[in-house]
C-alpha cells in the first residue's frame, strides 16, 4: 500500500516522466472523438481531394486561391479576431464585476444564467433582434432620429463588418463571462490581502499577481471565442448574406445552396479552416507556455 | 467534509438522472409513436385482376410511410397537398427539414444511401438547374406517372428521371404601409423614392430566387437570355443609387419595414399577403416588361426506402386533385394547360391568380442559359455589384 | 467600499443596456401581430400548437443526457491531460476546437453515413437514434465543455491536491470523486449551462436525424411568418433561462466554497 503511494507521488510532479500507459487514460476521449467527430468528418478531408469518379485531385485546393475566396478567409479571420479581443476584454470586465465586484449575491446568479442563454442566442433570431434595434427601421435608429440624428446618413450601417461584429459580441461576451467566472473565483483573497500588506496598489496587484495568474485562462478563452466566431454561420448569413464574404457562408453556398453545388470546393474550404484553426492553436500554445512561466 | 461533498455530488448526479428519466416519461405520454418501417411488399397478382394503380396503392400502404424533404407548409400549399395524401391513402408522411436547399436534399439522399430509417428522403423537389446533376450522379430513379403525356416535354427528362412540378413568375412583394406608391416595373426600382428599400429574398450565390432576380434585370438593361452581365450592372446601379438593402429578406424583416420591397416568386408573395392578412398591407406586382418564369422539378430517390409509397406520392401530385391543390397555393401546376383545356379549373381559383396574359408571355430560360448565367452571377456578384464592405470600418 | 463597487456597476449597466435593447426590440415586434394594437396574438398562436411542450421536454431530456455524458467524459480527460500529459495539450485542444470548423451539416451526414448500415445500424429505432443525437450534441458542445473544465482546473492547484490525496492513500477513483469533481463544481456548472443552451437551440442534427426536438419545431413554426418567430425567440429565451436558473439554484451551495472568492 505505502510502496504504491511513493511511486505514484513521484510521477505526480510537474514535468515528471510519464509512462506510455498514461496514454490509456485518454482512451475514452479519443474513442469518442474518433467515433463521433473524426470518422464522420472524414468526408471533409477525403472530399476535398476527390474529383469526379473518386480520383485524387488538387483542383479543389487550387480553387482556394481565387480572389473572392481569399477575401472570405480574410474577412472571417478579421471578424473572429476582433470579436475575440473585444469580447474577451469587455467580457472579462463583466466577469470581474460579477465575481469580485462585491455586488449583491443575486446579481451573480442572474448574470451567469442570462449569460448561459445569451451565449447561444444566435442565428436568425439574433440577426432579427439587431435589425429591430439598429436597422433602418430599428427602435434605436428611430429614437435617435427623433433626437435629430440620422444614423444611416452619418455613415452607420448595420449590414457591414462593424455591424456584424457588434452582433457577434452578443454571444461572445456571455461566453467570456461564463468561462472566466470560475477562474476569477480561483483568485484567493489571501493573495490580494498579502499584496496589500506588502504595499502594492490595486494596479500593481493586477499587473504582477492577478493577471499573470489568469493569463493562461484568458488566452484559452480568447481562442475559444475566436473559434466560436470563426465557425459561426447562421448569424452571418441572416445579417450579411450576399454582401460580406465569409468562409462559412461560402461553404454553405457550395454544399447547401440552391444554385452552386461543388461539394469538393466546399470541403476544401473547410479543410482550409482546419488549417487556420491548427495554426491559431499553435500560436496560442506558444503564448501559453510563455505565460505559464509565471506560475510555479 | 469530503464525504458530504461526495454525497452532495451523487445527489446532484442522481437528481439530473431522475430529471432526465422524468422528462422522458412525460415525453412518452405525449409523444406520437413513429411509424415502423417495413420492407416494401411486392405488388402481387391476386385472383381478381387488380389495376396497376390499385396494386401500387396496396404496395404503398404496406410500406406505410413516405419521407419528404424541403416542403414548407406555405410553399405552393404543400400543407394541404401533404394532408390530402395522408387522408386519401392513409399513408404517413414523414417530413424532413422544410428549410432544406436543393444542395441539402441531394446530400441527404447521398448520405442515406444504405439507411432504411426515417432520415432517408424518398422524394426530392429541387430547382430546374439541378436536373442534369441528379441524373449523372445517380440520385434519382425513373418513374413515369400515369398523366405523363400531359407534362410539357421541355420540363421533363425523356426517360422519366425528373419532371417539372410547378412554376411561377418573379414578382415584387411590396409593404404598402411603408411604400406609398409601389413600383410597377423593374426599371422603377431605380427611382430615388425607393431609397434603402429594395431587397433580395436570398443570397445571390446560393439562392435560386436571387440569381433569377438578377438574371431578369438583364433583359430590361440591354441584355438577353444569353447575356446576364447587364443584370449585374443593373444591381450595381441599384446599389449606387442607395436603393439596395443588403440584408436577406424574410417575412419578419418585410413586415417590419426593413425590407419593404422584395423580389420573390409570385406564389410566395401572394401566400405572404394572405398570411400577413393586412398586417401589414401587401401589394403584389408582376412587372410586365419581363415576366420571368421559374420551374422546380421532382424526382424519386434512387435509394428510397419506400419506393412504392414514393411512386404513389408522385401519382397524387400529378393527379388533377394534387395539381389543383398547388394552384390553390398560387403555383401554376405543370399540367396547367391540360387542366385549362379540359375545363377542370374552378373559376374562383383562376380568378385569384395574376392575369393569364402575363403568364402567356412568361420567359423560361433553358438549362444551358441558366447555368451560364449562374456561373457569371455567382462569380461576379462581389466584384461588379460589390456592396463595398470595408473591414475594420 | 462604495468606490470599489462603482466600476463593476458601471460595466454591468453598460452590459445590461447592450443585452436588453435587442430583446426589447424583439418583444415589441412580437406584440404587434394584431394591426394597430399591442396584443399577445403571436404568443397565443404559438402556444396553441400541442407540440411546443413535448418538443421542449424532448430537447431538455437530450440536454441532460449530453451534460451527464459530457461531464463524465471530459472531467477525467482534462484532469489527466493537466496532470500527466501537458505536452499533449495543444493536440487535445485542437481536437476539442475542431467542432467549430466542421460544419454541422457535414457532421450529421457523416454520422448518418457511418451509422446507418450494419453492424452499426443506429438510425432505425428512436432509442439508438437518440444516442446518435446525444453523441452529435456532445461533439458540438465539446469546445465549450472542455474549455470550462480546463479553466476550472487551472484555478485550483490540482497537482498538490492530487499529491496530498495520494500520500493519504487515495486511489484514482477516490481522487476523482472526492478531489477533482468537487473542486470543479463551478466550472462544470458553466459547462452544463453552455451545453443546455446549445442542445435546446440546436437545429441541424435533430432535423436530419429526424427527431422531434425543439429547434426543428421552432424553425417549422416560424417559417414564412412575421410575428411568431419573434414570439418564439422570446419564449425560448425565457424557458431556457428558467431551466438554467433551476440548475444553477440546485448547485448553488458550492459556489462560496471554491477558493474563497472575494
Amino acid at each position: 500500500m505505502r510502496r504504491r503511494n511513493r511511486r505514484d507521488a513521484r510521477f505526480a510532479r510537474p514535468g515528471g516522466p510519464y509512462r506510455r500507459r498514461d496514454l490509456l487514460g485518454l482512451l475514452p476521449f479519443v474513442a469518442f472523438v474518433t467515433l463521433f467527430l473524426l470518422l464522420p468528418a472524414s468526408t471533409l478531408v477525403l472530399g476535398a481531394f476527390q474529383g469526379d469518379g473518386g480520383r485524387f485531385t488538387l483542383e479543389h485546393v487550387a480553387g482556394l486561391s481565387q480572389r473572392f475566396i481569399l477575401e472570405g478567409y480574410r474577412n472571417s479571420i478579421q471578424v473572429s479576431v476582433v470579436t475575440a479581443l473585444i469580447g474577451g476584454a469587455f467580457g472579462f470586465l463583466l466577469a470581474y464585476a460579477v465575481t469580485l465586484g462585491e455586488l449583491p449575491t443575486f446579481v451573480r446568479g442572474t448574470v451567469i444564467t442570462f449569460a448561459g442563454v445569451a451565449s447561444n442566442f444566435a442565428g436568425v433570431p439574433l440577426a432579427f433582434a439587431f435589425i429591430s434595434t439598429l436597422g433602418r427601421t430599428g427602435i434605436v435608429t428611430g429614437f435617435v432620429k427623433d433626437l435629430g440624428i440620422d444614423l444611416y446618413k452619418q455613415g452607420f450601417d448595420l449590414y457591414t463588418f462593424a455591424g456584424l461584429s457588434l452582433t457577434y459580441l452578443y454571444f461572445q461576451f456571455p461566453l467570456m463571462i461564463l468561462i472566466m467566472a470560475p477562474a476569477l473565483d480561483g483568485l484567493k483573497r489571501e493573495w490580494r490581502e498579502a499584496s496589500e500588506n506588502l504595499g502594492a496598489t490595486v494596479t500593481q496587484y493586477w499587473r504582477h499577481v492577478a493577471l499573470p495568474i489568469l493569463l493562461p485562462s484568458i488566452l484559452g478563452s480568447m481562442v475559444l471565442l475566436f473559434g466560436n466566431a470563426f465557425g459561426a454561420y447562421a448569424t452571418a448569413f441572416a445579417l450579411t448574406g450576399g454582401t460580406l464574404d465569409l468562409v462559412t457562408i461560402m461553404i454553405g453556398a457550395q454544399i447547401r445552396g440552391n444554385v452552386l453545388y461543388d461539394p469538393g470546393l466546399g470541403y476544401a474550404l473547410a479543410v482550409g479552416m482546419i488549417v487556420i484553426m491548427a495554426f491559431s492553436i499553435g500560436l496560442y500554445s506558444l503564448l501559453q507556455r510563455r505565460s505559464e512561466r509565471w506560475l510555479r | 467534509m469530503s464525504s458530504s461533498h461526495s454525497r452532495r455530488l451523487s445527489q446532484v448526479f442522481g437528481l439530473l438522472l431522475v430529471l432526465g428519466l422524468l422528462t422522458s416519461a412525460c415525453a412518452q405520454a405525449t409523444a406520437t409513436p413513429s411509424a415502423a418501417t417495413q420492407p416494401p411488399a411486392p405488388a402481387e397478382a391476386t385472383e381478381e385482376p387488380m389495376s396497376e394503380m390499385d396494386a401500387l396503392i396496396a404496395a404503398a400502404q404496406a410500406e406505410g410511410t413516405v419521407t419528404t424533404i424541403a416542403l414548407p407548409d406555405d410553399w405552393c400549399n404543400y400543407r394541404e397537398v401533404i394532408d390530402g395524401f395522408k387522408d386519401k391513402y392513409g399513408i404517413e408522411v414523414n417530413e424532413l427539414d422544410p428549410s432544406a436547399g436543393s444542395g441539402d436534399e441531394i446530400e441527404a439522399v447521398k448520405a442515406n444511401k444504405d439507411n432504411p430509417g426515417p432520415q432517408a428522403p424518398d422524394v426530392i423537389d429541387v430547382g430546374f438547374g439541378f436536373g442534369p446533376q441528379i441524373v449523372n450522379e445517380g440520385i434519382v430513379q425513373p418513374y413515369k406517372v400515369s398523366t405523363w403525356d400531359t407534362i410539357p416535354d421541355d420540363v421533363k427528362h425523356p426517360d422519366g428521371y425528373w419532371y417539372g412540378d410547378y412554376y411561377g413568375v418573379l414578382a415584387l412583394q411590396v409593404n404598402a404601409d411603408v411604400v406609398e406608391t409601389p413600383p410597377q416595373d423593374w426599371a422603377d426600382l431605380l427611382k430615388p423614392e425607393y431609397e434603402g428599400q429594395v431587397a433580395l429574398a436570398g443570397d445571390p450565390r446560393s439562392s435560386n430566387q436571387a440569381i433569377q432576380s438578377v438574371f431578369v434585370t438583364s433583359l430590361v438593361n440591354g441584355g438577353s437570355l444569353d447575356n446576364a452581365a447587364p443584370g449585374l450592372e443593373f444591381w450595381a446601379s441599384l446599389v449606387a443609387e442607395g436603393n439596395f438593402v443588403p440584408v436577406i429578406a424574410e417575412t419578419g424583416t418585410f413586415a417590419r419595414g426593413e425590407t419593404p420591397i422584395i423580389i420573390q416568386w409570385d406564389y410566395l408573395a401572394l401566400t405572404d399577403r394572405d398570411t400577413l392578412a393586412g398586417n401589414p398591407d401587401v401589394t403584389v406586382v408582376v412587372p410586365p416588361s419581363a415576366v420571368w418564369g421559374g420551374v422546380y422539378i421532382q424526382g424519386i430517390s434512387a435509394y428510397a426506402p419506400h419506393p412504392n409509397a414514393a411512386k404513389l406520392w408522385m401519382e397524387w401530385l400529378y393527379s388533377d386533385e394534387g395539381q389543383l391543390l398547388w394552384l390553390k397555393g398560387y403555383c401554376h401546376p405543370i399540367r396547367y394547360t391540360d387542366l385549362a383545356e379540359r375545363g377542370v379549373i374552378p373559376e374562383d381559383l383562376a380568378a385569384a391568380l395574376p392575369p393569364a396574359e402575363l403568364y402567356a408571355q412568361a420567359i423560361f430560360p433553358t438549362l444551358d442559359q441558366l447555368s451560364a448565367a449562374r456561373e457569371l452571377i455567382t462569380t461576379q456578384w462581389d466584384t461588379v455589384v460589390g456592396v463595398d464592405v470595408q473591414s475594420g470600418d | 467600499m462604495k468606490r470599489r463597487r462603482l466600476w463593476p456597476l458601471f460595466w454591468l449597466s453598460l452590459g445590461a443596456v447592450y443585452f436588453f435593447l435587442p430583446l426589447v426590440a424583439t418583444t415589441d415586434f412580437s406584440l404587434r401581430a394584431q394591426r394597430g394594437t399591442l396584443s399577445l396574438l403571436a404568443y397565443q398562436r404559438v402556444l396553441q400548437d400541442s407540440q411546443f411542450v413535448s418538443s421542449f421536454l424532448f430537447s431538455l431530456r437530450m440536454a441532460l443526457f449530453t451534460i451527464l455524458f459530457g461531464v463524465l467524459l471530459i472531467v477525467p480527460t482534462a484532469y489527466w491531460v493537466h496532470l500527466r500529459l501537458p505536452h499533449l495539450r495543444p493536440l487535445i485542444e485542437l481536437l476539442t476546437l475542431l467542432p467549430f470548423v466542421v460544419p454541422v451539416i457535414v457532421l450529421v451526414f457523416g454520422l448518418i453515413r457511418i451509422y446507418s448500415r450494419p453492424p452499426l445500424l443506429m438510425t432505425t429505432t428512436p432509442a439508438t437514434t437518440d444516442l446518435l443525437l446525444v453523441g452529435g450534441y456532445l461533439v458540438v458542445a465539446l469546445p465549450y465543455l472542455y474549455r470550462s473544465i480546463d479553466v476550472g482546473l487551472r484555478a485550483v492547484d490540482i497537482r498538490s491536491l492530487t499529491e496530498a490525496a495520494q500520500s493519504l492513500g487515495a486511489g484514482w477513483g477516490t481522487i476523482l470523486m472526492r478531489v477533482v469533481f468537487p473542486n470543479l463544481r463551478t466550472a462544470a456548472l458553466t459547462g452544463a449551462l453552455l451545453t443546455l443552451a446549445i442542445v435546446i437551440g440546436e437545429l441541424t442534427l435533430a432535423q436530419y436525424l429526424a427527431r422531434p426536438a425543439f429547434g426543428p419545431y421552432m424553425n417549422l413554426l416560424g417559417k414564412n411568418r412575421a410575428y411568431e418567430p419573434a414570439a418564439l425567440s422570446i419564449m425560448s429565451f425565457a424557458l431556457t433561462w428558467a431551466a438554467m436558473g433551476t440548475i444553477y439554484w440546485m448547485t448553488r451551495g458550492q459556489q462560496a466554497q471554491i477558493g474563497g472568492g472575494h
